[in-house]
């Protein structure tokens, strides 16, 4: 015999969960006769539970609804309207892989394409900007000479710190082993005007500056503002990114020489902490080791790193869509874009210069 | 005279063709609206006559000469031409107001002595009543005063033709109606020829001289605005029937 529910006066999204959790309870046992006679509240929800009774329990039958429901019920139309379904492309399945494998490497070399077009623009705008003085908005360069530096500065220099007193402690226990505690000044001071200063340096200018740079772009691009820019006769990729770049250009060399002094200087207080070297001797056996070749390679490298931000996140922020949500992609990207192509560039200059 | 026309243009994006096969022109001292409804392609059309989107096919002539989009030359020739009102005014955030209407004059000739620069973005913003409002930024300013703001930009170099996005979206009745009357005088006083790109059918009334309505893809009306109400059209009859609804109301 068929088990009967009587469903609720008021039958909306709450009580509908509790109806379906009884009916599905009762179902196992046998037939079951849902019985709407007592609603008369109803919402989208109850005419959903119509539908799954009827597609999906075999065993249920529904009687009594009425009035209201019954019109209700045949209007609902809760499934989305027949497309035509997509042709399956032609080939197999290991041909259609390998065609999206080779559409996804044309449309990275592509980007590719475009970004090194944008830099070879970038490098001729910054040239004939120095030539002719126009096309950038007097004053801009200070502004985000200012921007980069109070942004980068006090992080740069604590994390170099910390770095510096982390390699020394790392070093220091194993140079101990070999009565070579003198030479953590020239492992220091190696490790931190040809390697770590500019990498570190590079990685918090993708993060602090390179994510600003493309947040700020792409919101102006998806606001017009950069199309307003182009109709009012100005080169929007000079405009925006030719003072960045000389900001980055003229702020570099000032956080690397504080970034290789703060770095250095962790390296002094573990090695007079650790093997009781006074600074005036780690010094002087520092700069037996390194001298202004290997600080000036670092100030190169780190300019390139800078260069590689601005430009990259400038091209993620310049070639964006149009919709709000693409910023906050577009801002990702760029850093871990940035990020790629320093360790990218550093691992070739390692081959030029070692 | 006619300062734009289009033969056969076809406006899109990458390979979806938006609108196709469109030949009109644009007369000079009048004000043309660009009709039809909403994704119908109307500031698709705006970006390719602005310079900001190539045509697919086809093409325009701007002031007699043929607007070639791979010429740097010839781009910059059309913007020298024209202004632009944005739909949300586009005006650049960090830049104050008067700096922002300054700008196409620091960028276009910048060697233009300081006092008048001053004295260009004053007149231009006068003519918008914004004259007060100099050292504002955009954040400060309304719906209403940043859509004027960026008017005057637009007028700062005496353009030949003003392009205007949606000027009445997101504005209130009145301040649409002022909008709209700025658009008139400039007409009248300057002989200026503006395009304006719209759906407000009380705005196409109070403005428009001549009417471009697009619709499935295509040109469906050109013509003197005067002229819509003869055409025999079901249409353009359903379209403009909102503003006889209104007119009753």
């Amino acid at each position: 015999m068929s088990d009967t529910v009587l469903l609720p006066k008021r039958l909306r999204a709450a009580e509908v969960v509790v109806a379906l959790k009884d009916i599905g309870r009762r179902v196992e046992s046998g037939p079951v006769t849902i019985d709407f006679r007592d609603v008369e509240e109803f919402d989208s929800s109850t005419l959903a539970l119509l539908n799954y009774v009827r597609d999906r329990l075999t065993n249920v039958t529904t009687v009594n609804i009425g009035g209201a429901l019954a019109r209700a019920a045949e209007s609902f139309v809760s499934r989305p309207p027949a497309v035509e379904p997509e042709l399956p492309r032609s080939g197999n399945a290991a041909g259609r892989a390998l065609t999206a494998i080779a559409d996804r490497f044309i449309f990275q070399m592509r980007s590719l394409g475009r970004f090194l077009a944008m830099l070879g623009d970038e490098v001729y705008h910054v040239g004939v900007y120095l030539k002719e003085r126009k096309g950038v908005y007097p004053g801009e360069t200070w502004n985000q000479m200012f921007f980069m530096g109070y942004r980068s500065f006090p992080i740069v220099c604590l994390l170099i710190f910390l770095v510096g007193i982390t390699i020394s402690i790392t070093s220091a226990e194993q140079l101990r082993l070999f009565g070579a505690d003198i030479y953590l000044a020239d492992l220091v001071g190696i490790a931190m005007l040809k390697e770590l200063v500019p990498l570190m340096t590079g990685v918090i200018l993708a993060g602090k500056v390179g994510a600003a740079i493309t947040a700020e772009l792409a919101s102006m691009t998806v606001l017009e503002e950069v199309d307003a820019l182009r109709t009012m006769g100005v080169v929007p990729e000079k405009f925006l990114m030719v003072p960045r770049l000389l900001a980055i250009t003229l702020v570099v060399p000032l956080l690397v020489a504080m970034a290789d002094v703060v770095g250095i200087f962790g390296g002094i207080v573990v090695a007079r902490a650790t093997f009781g070297t006074p600074p005036s001797a780690f010094i002087a056996e520092m700069v037996t080791a390194v001298d202004w070749t290997d600080f000036g390679w670092g100030l190169i490298k780190t300019v390139v790193f800078g260069w590689t931000v601005v430009v990259g996140s400038g091209f993620k922020g310049l070639t964006v869509g149009r919709s709000a949500e693409e910023v906050g992609r577009a801002t990702t990207e760029s850093v871990v874009l940035s990020i790629t192509l320093i360790i990218l560039i550093d691992c070739i200059f390692a081959f030029i210069l070692y | 005279m006619d300062i734009i026309s289009a033969h056969d243009l076809v406006v899109g994006y990458g390979r979806t063709e938006i609108l196709r096969g469109l030949d009109f022109a644009v007369p000079e001292g009048r004000i043309t609206a660009v009709v039809g409804v909403s994704g119908s392609g109307k500031s698709t059309l705006l970006k390719t006559l602005a310079g900001l989107l190539p045509p697919l096919s086809g093409g325009f002539d701007f002031a007699g000469r043929p607007v070639n989009y791979r010429s740097e030359a010839s781009l910059r020739l059309l913007f020298e031409q024209i202004g632009v009102l944005y739909q949300g005014g586009a005006l650049l955030n960090s830049l104050s107001l008067f700096e922002n209407v300054a700008l196409p004059i620091r960028m276009q000739h910048p060697k233009m002595p300081e006092d008048m620069v001053r004295d260009m973005v004053f007149a231009s913003l006068a003519q918008v009543e914004l004259a007060g409002s100099a050292d504002k930024y955009p954040a400060h300013l309304s719906g209403g005063m940043t859509k004027r703001g960026a008017l005057a930009r637009a007028l700062v170099l005496d353009p030949d033709v003003v392009f205007c996005d949606e000027p009445s979206s997101g504005l209130d009745p009145i301040t649409s109606a002022l909008l709209d009357d700025l658009l008139i005088r400039l007409k009248e006083t300057f002989g200026m020829t503006l395009v304006v790109v719209t759906h407000e059918i009380r705005s196409i009334e109070r403005v428009a001289d001549r009417v471009l309505l697009i619709n499935d893809g295509g040109l469906r009306f050109s013509g003197d605005y005067a002229d819509l109400a003869a055409a025999d059209d079901a249409f353009i009859r359903t379209f403009f029937l909102r503003k006889d609804s209104h007119d009753d109301a």
